[in-house]
């Protein structure tokens, strides 16, 4: 009987003793800290998250293009109630999507996950002997950048905003809104700082990166990160935000300069608008033209249903479904796309369009699409399936070139400005009558004052011909106007802060700190 | 001299057995008087009184613990076999006080939800659903059900990922011996943390050690009830108002587009016959059959028995076909040693309804939406055809079983249990190319949950004297649970004849492109370790006390605060015994309490991990973004919320005091139970930190607090042994108040979505703007003394905007003029069941109502908001079939400019509230116990009664919608139930 009984309790001293054992489970479906900062794959994965988030950031909801593009923008939205109340500037509409776009808490997830980066990466360094002094300082002036870039696109879509530099784990506090100005100049300075240690390519051999980077090779880099003439590329659009000219003739003269050294070229309007043309991340390589971008790599399964400008343009006959998101509406084509030799579209005067598929496909119908951006699947011709791969890309060498004509046009410079504005129009105007491309590459339409008026809407039309559909437009012409001076409805939105986005009630509940936008509220 | 030493075996056994099941059926219960509480189930009881000699291992007659339980809790099992329910939910619809069971879609085998004494949470998602879901125990085998983990991939949440069928359709209550629905701690606390929402205790029948053969079946027509049904012209007629009234040229702007399957009024698919419901609802048989046989001898038995069961849904030919066999074996090989084993396994094998949402959710991809299903029978069948040249397979194998070893020397015993429930979904799905736009898809799904437990205890019986006497018991438990599964699917395979992912040798795909297979695995572990130290006292039975002291710990709780400890209290006392021991009409009166403490088990293993990193980097419209340029990346959970180091367990406390009264000589019986039930300390993601890049943080601190009564009165107004006439009655009601009482960080409200949590207001409350009608002209919209229009949000209000009420009197529409207001859980709900007999006849009449429930109606709100929904091609856009069924009042709503950017007819305005209180004749049965007749012909016989009924009878409610019940857990009705049938049935029900 005493046996039985101390036989049972030592059983059950046994098991107690494995349930300890039992009770520790590490998740197999989060990484808690003692198993990450440890290795070079922990720093890999880290940087590549920053990216990740960057480019989650711009595509939830369509975001880029939306701010970009759609509001005051030349697209209309057929159907789309909430679109509609964007383009009208409505974005107090009590619609879902109006609200998650005037969320800005995506863009903080990236300025957070660089702070922890930055703060962290150390401890890779300290632990991982693969990890080399190099590698991580290039990974550093990545994420640099990277924390800069999503401010300098957070004040251009609120104005102020909270400035927070530190991870501050676990002990959030909340922060009011900091000066824009002073945001800017700070990113201004990262990305410079950033842009020093930055390689020109990846995994090719530059002093800045030897080796391959996370022993992958060149064309698996390519387009993926940002490059030293990305920064500068950036820095350009940071400064002629500012109104900083001279800077941005400075930027840009070193990425124009440079251009070959960072594999970059002029693309033909054929490659602007191919489906496997510059929008499309090609998993071989060939893709340093997107200067700075986010892929979205179809071999690598990153082709999506939504987070792309084809979601919203794309429509019949390009793809299967009825009617597209937005559209340019027809007068609206017409009064952008004067020029007969235009090889991104033009119609002639009895109304034949040449270039059809190009810019837009369907012009007769009731609704163009524009087609200019379709990598559809692996860049093919199926309507049938609307799965997506163009890239998000933020700037490209036709961009800073026309940011250096816009500078040198506002310094004064007609003449360099002139010559910019002929670099891009040797690629688009050279085309004749009837839509063919002529033979010689010095045989196109140049910019000619009596046809095209002043050289500084010269350019910005350009700009809104050449960008359309990369989500830019809103900014230029935000930049136009305070140049021009002369539009009392623009310059009255431009002084109440009408050209930011409400900030979401969301988040104004959650900060006591915020205000909302004087415009807004 | 051998019968008394079995006899006290047996009771010692019993006593010992106790933790697994607090297994107690005591044939003296306030039960449910139903349809054959009169005939089966008292001779049933009768039987197994008698058959003392029986070797088993379950009920406990004489435990102390039995003395402190309520008797509101116990379920008549033999009534609910001849309802014609699938699932448990169903079974114990209105069945015991405090339980409410929610059935929001008549389509057999879906998910249902459960909730006893209120919710512990506010259900926000799936999630919160399955933290508050009671614990099932059958057997002893605490069982396990779907976690919700899967659906960290699904863009849309609707089903979770596999076969999502109901793992409570699995029990045949032909088998079924007792049903106990326990929810104070004095009952649950044996059960440990997984029973903190409550426990379900099912007993199977034991085996006897005579030969003998059961038969039960019923087959039965569930027959739909008519709907009227609309075609284009109705829907074309019932914008046009819109147009007529808020446009001059019939377009509200240049760009406005009038969709094309009403502007072409020759189109017969959508302005002809709207005839699709003919082939949509139908009469669908259902039938079940169960049988057993039992045989052995005082040292050996068993039972085995075989079911098969269908339930159809009558939309949509929805059913679920259900086959189980169990076999249960109990041994003696030693005196002091008895062995007990059972197996149990069914399969469920599900037709699921083919609603376009539910479909693209699954496939994940959204078509061109612009054309919906037409209400033509022709063009509709068409659609019907194509899935048959696919396929969709659900099946689910659902296993559990339990071995116990039990050992006995005098007044020590020892037993010793190892249980494991297991159970698999397999989803295996083709839809050709005609059904998504000319792409395919194919996918594969295999998960399984799995929970073995082994539970040791030992007790010792200690009577002081013939008044004091004591039961101790120690007890110590392991749980390991386990999730997995595999997933895969995939777009555009080459051809619609090769239905299967097909694999190369090097594992790449060869009729789908490898680019557009999507693979998935995820497993999720959690183990849990109990200790329990259990004393119960007795004085003279008068008076009975009992201590429990647990430890627990779990996995799923950070390191330096895994063990939770709790005590619970309970005592009763007999006052019959005590005072009124000589008055006759009073045959009851016992006076019940008990206090304490439990922790609330933790379902993700994710808070464990303290501040951590994640893999998900993905945006709306896209969760399963792979990486970025094909390397993997790690993230702080940005979306999910940030965890810190400090979390700890939830609790709960809970008191409940109540009495049992019997009088009128044991013809009147009421059972009143008084509940106190506060969830502490729960987590919760508390919006904050997002200029940290965080949806929210993870904190302790939410408690919520259910009040409420349990409330059972039976009476036996006519007693059938004196009349030839017999009525029986019983009335159960349970009444809950839930408030929340606290939030993370002593915040005093927090907006998650379009709900508002607010201390002192209930979890399940909507958050709604006041109505007051119409702005028929732009001057009656108020302006401040400014001269500024009223705005919402910012936009100024004009003619034909709805007239909000502008609560904070700032002449602005925001947020702050929303209120909290309705419930959609009920205040008060319960059945009400009635039996009437007539010689060898009975009649059963059983009602189940709600009150005090409100629902939001979505489906017309979806109606009025049209414009909005004909532009988005999204999830929410979607229509289904029964677009073309009229359902609820369209005069109740005004005539808003529908196009207006405030948009006027969102749901969360009172305007869409409605009283969704109901009562519901659930079953009209009529039965006829032949017993005696047929026992002349063959004397074998020890029960034959055969019965008819209608079920579903009528529904009395308000709700101007189809069927206040069809809502799910978020009482926003989206028009997705499936009708609950109206079934005629014909049973039998035999013992050999």
């Amino acid at each position: 009987m005493k046996k039985i009984i101390l036989l049972s309790l030592c059983f059950v001293v046994v098991l107690a003793g494995s349930c300890k054992k039992a009770l520790e489970i590490s998740s197999t479906r989060v990484v808690n800290e003692t198993n990450y900062w440890n290795t070079l794959e922990d720093a890999r994965a880290g940087i590549m998250g920053v990216y990740g988030l960057t480019r989650a950031a711009l595509a939830d909801n369509n975001g880029h293009w939306i701010y970009g593009d759609v509001r005051m923008g030349s697209f209309e939205s057929p159907i789309r109630q909430d679109l509609k109340a964007i383009v009208r500037n409505d974005l107090n509409a009590a619609y879902p999507v109006i609200n998650q776009l005037s969320n800005w808490r995506r863009f903080y997830a990236v300025v957070n996950a660089a702070n922890i980066f930055l703060e962290r990466v150390k401890e890779v360094k300290a632990k991982d002997a693969r990890y080399t002094e190099n590698n991580m300082n290039v990974d550093i002036a990545q994420v640099r950048f990277l924390r800069a870039f999503a401010y300098f696109y957070m004040v251009r879509i609120w104005g102020d905003v909270p400035f927070i530099t530190s991870s501050r784990d676990g002990s959030f506090e909340n922060r009011p809104r900091s000066n824009q100005n002073a945001i800017l100049e700070f990113a201004q300075v990262e990305m410079e700082t950033a842009a020093l240690v930055l390689p020109y390519l990846y995994s090719a051999g530059d002093i800045q990166q030897p080796g391959d980077y996370y022993a992958q090779s060149r064309q698996r880099w390519s387009g993926a990160l940002v490059r030293k003439l990305s920064a500068y590329a950036m820095l350009a659009e940071v400064a002629a935000w500012q109104g900083k000219y001279a800077d941005v003739i400075r930027y840009s003269r070193i990425v124009i300069t440079d251009m070959n050294r960072g594999g970059l070229s002029y693309v033909s309007t054929p490659v602007l608008t191919n489906r496997d043309g510059l929008f499309f991340t090609n998993s071989n390589g060939a893709n340093d033209n997107q200067l700075f971008g986010f892929g979205f790599v179809y071999n690598n399964q990153d082709a999506s249903f939504a987070g792309n400008l084809e979601s919203l343009t794309l429509a019949s006959p390009t793809v299967n479904k009825n009617i597209p998101d937005i559209y340019v509406p027809k007068d609206s084509i017409l009064s952008i796309f004067k020029e007969t030799n235009d090889g991104r579209f033009n119609i002639d005067t009895t109304g034949a369009v040449h270039a059809d598929n190009v810019y837009f496909a369907g012009f007769l119908n009731r609704y163009p699409i524009f087609s200019k951006v379709k990598a559809i699947l692996n860049a093919e011709n199926d309507p049938s399936f609307r799965l997506f791969s163009s890239a998000i890309l933020l700037t490209r060498l036709e961009e800073v070139t026309l940011l250096r004509a816009e500078a040198y046009a506002v310094l004064g410079e007609t003449n360099s400005a002139i010559s910019d504005l002929n670099t891009i129009r040797q690629r688009r105007y050279n085309v004749d009558q009837m839509g063919l491309t002529n033979q010689s590459s010095t045989d196109f339409v140049a910019y000619n004052v009596a046809r095209h008026g002043p050289v500084i809407e010269a350019i910005f039309k350009e700009r809104q011909k050449e960008f359309m559909g990369e989500g830019h437009r809103f900014y230029d012409r935000v930049r136009y106007e305070k140049i021009k001076q002369n539009n009392p409805q623009f310059m009255q939105l431009i002084n109440t802060g009408g050209i930011y986005w409400p900030i979401s009630r969301d988040l104004i509940t959650q900060n006591p700190l915020l205000t909302q936008n004087s415009y807004w509220k | 001299m051998r019968i008394i030493a079995t006899i006290t075996f047996l009771g010692v056994l019993c006593s010992a057995t106790y933790s697994f099941g607090n297994t107690t059926v005591f044939a003296g219960a306030f039960q449910q008087q139903g349809a054959l509480a009169n005939t089966s189930s008292a001779k049933d009881t009768a039987k197994v009184t008698i058959d003392t000699s029986i070797v088993r291992m379950s009920p406990v007659k004489k435990a102390i613990a039995k003395r402190l339980e309520s008797k509101n809790s116990s379920v008549d099992p033999v009534k609910l076999s001849t309802f014609p329910a699938i699932s448990l939910q169903q079974y114990l619809k209105g069945q015991a006080a405090g339980l409410f069971s929610q059935e929001s879609t008549g389509e057999p085998g879906t998910v249902q939800n459960m909730f006893i004494h209120g919710t512990s949470q506010p259900l926000l998602s799936s999630r919160e659903v399955f933290a508050t879901q009671p614990l099932v125990v059958l057997d002893g085998v605490p069982l396990v059900s779907e976690h919700p983990f899967a659906e960290d991939i699904q863009q849309y949440k609707f089903n979770r990922i596999g076969p999502a069928t109901n793992v409570y359709a699995a029990f045949d209550m032909a088998n079924i011996q007792s049903v106990q629905v326990l929810s104070g701690l004095n009952a649950t606390a044996i059960y440990g943390p997984k029973a903190a929402n409550g426990a379900i205790v099912l007993i199977t029948n034991d085996p006897g050690n005579k030969r003998r053969v059961t038969f039960d079946g019923y087959t039965s027509l569930a027959a739909p009830q008519s709907v009227t049904t609309i075609n284009g012209r109705f829907e074309n007629d019932f914008r046009k108002q819109f147009y007529n009234k808020y446009t001059s040229n019939g377009s509200f702007s240049n760009d406005d587009v009038y969709p094309v399957f009403l502007s072409d009024s020759l189109n017969n698919a959508f302005y002809g016959p709207a005839n699709w419901s003919d082939r949509y609802y139908g009469s669908k048989l259902q039938y079940s059959v169960n049988a057993s046989i039992d045989g052995g001898n005082e040292r050996a038995n068993f039972r085995f028995s075989l079911g098969n069961t269908r339930s159809a849904g009558v939309g949509d030919d929805t059913k679920l076909d259900r086959y189980s066999a169990r076999f249960v074996i109990n041994m003696k090989p030693l005196t002091w040693f008895t062995f007990s084993a059972m197996v149990n396994a069914n399969q469920l094998l599900r037709d699921r309804n083919r609603n376009v949402r539910d479909r693209l959710a699954q496939v994940n991809y959204i078509p061109d939406l612009s054309n919906p299903l037409t209400p033509n029978i022709t063009k509709y069948s068409e659609y019907l055809d194509q899935f048959d040249r696919g396929f969709d397979n659900n099946k689910s194998n659902l296993y559990n079983g339990y071995a116990k070893f039990a050992a006995e020397f005098g007044k020590f015993k020892f037993v010793s249990t190892f249980a494991v429930d297991y159970n698999e979904g397999y989803r295996d799905i083709f839809y050709p190319r005609t059904l998504l736009q000319t792409n395919n898809y194919a996918s594969n799904y295999f998960g399984f949950n799995q929970r073995a437990t082994i539970d040791n205890v030992a007790t010792y019986d200690y009577d002081l004297n013939s008044d004091n006497s004591f039961n101790f018991a120690l007890g110590q438990t392991m749980q390991y649970d386990f999730y997995q599964y595999t997933y895969a699917y995939a777009y555009k395979g080459s051809n619609d004849f090769i239905k299967l992912n097909l694999l190369n040798n090097d594992l790449t795909p060869t009729v789908f492109r490898q680019q557009l297979v999507y693979k998935f695995l995820d497993k999720t572990r959690n183990n849990q370790f109990s200790v329990y130290g259990k004393a119960d006292y007795s004085y003279k039975t008068k008076i009975n006390l009992s201590l429990l002291l647990r430890a627990d710990a779990s996995s799923t709780q950070q390191p330096t605060s895994r063990w939770f400890y709790s005590p619970v209290v309970s005592a009763s006392w007999d006052l019959k015994k005590e005072f009124l021991q000589d008055e006759k009409g009073i045959t009851e009166f016992n006076l019940r309490g008990s206090a304490g403490r439990m922790g609330r088990f933790e379902n993700f293993d994710n808070y464990s991990q303290g501040p951590q990193y994640t893999a998900y980097i993905g945006f709306t419209g896209n969760l399963i973004t792979p990486g970025y340029n094909g390397l993997a990346v790690l993230t702080r959970p940005y979306t999910a919320g940030s965890t810190g180091y400090d979390l700890k367990w939830a609790y709960t406390d809970q008191a409940n005091l109540g009495f049992d009264l019997g009088f009128l000589n044991g013809r009147l019986n009421a059972s009143v139970d008084a509940y106190y039930r506060h969830d502490k300390n729960m987590l919760l993601s508390v919006p904050s930190a997002a200029e940290y890049g965080y949806t929210g943080v993870i904190k302790n601190g939410m408690a919520i607090r259910n009040t409420g009564i349990d409330l059972g009165v039976s009476a036996n107004i006519l007693a059938a042994d004196k009349n030839l006439f017999g009525w029986t009655s019983s009335l159960n009601a349970n009444f809950n108040k839930n408030q929340l009482t606290a939030l993370p960080g002593g915040l005093n409200q927090i907006v998650i979505g379009d709900k508002l949590l607010k201390v002192g207001q209930s979890v399940d409350s909507y958050w709604l703007l006041t109505n007051d009608g119409i702005y028929t002209t732009d001057a009656q919209v108020p302006a401040d003394g400014t001269g500024r229009k009223m705005t919402y949000n910012g936009i100024t209000l004009k003619s034909g905007d709805p007239r909000w009420r502008d609560l904070n009197g700032d002449n602005q529409i925001t947020d702050a003029d929303k209120t909290l207001k309705g419930n959609a859980l009920p205040k008060v709900s319960g059945g009400w069941n009635n039996n009437f007999t007539y010689k060898n006849w009975n009649l059963g009449v059983d009602f189940y109502y709600n009150l005090g429930r409100q629902v939001m109606n979505q489906q017309m709100a979806n109606r009025f908001d049209f414009i909005n929904r004909e532009g988005l091609n999204d999830i929410t856009s979607v229509r289904e079939v029964f677009y073309w069924e009229k359902r609820g009042d369209y005069s109740k709503y005004p005539l808003y400019n529908p196009a207006s950017s405030v948009v006027p007819y969102q749901v969360n305005q009172d305007l869409f509230m409605e009283n969704a209180s109901f009562v519901k004749l659930r079953t009209l049965q009529l039965g006829y116990d032949l017993t005696a007749i047929m026992k002349k012909k063959s004397p074998n016989l020890q029960k034959f009664y055969v019965y008819g009924s209608v079920n579903n009878v009528f529904t009395l409610t308000k709700y101007s919608g189809p069927d206040p019940e069809l809502v799910n857990y978020t009482g926003y009705d989206n028009g997705y139930g499936m009708q609950i049938p109206r079934v005629f049935m014909l049973g039998i029900k035999a013992d050999f």
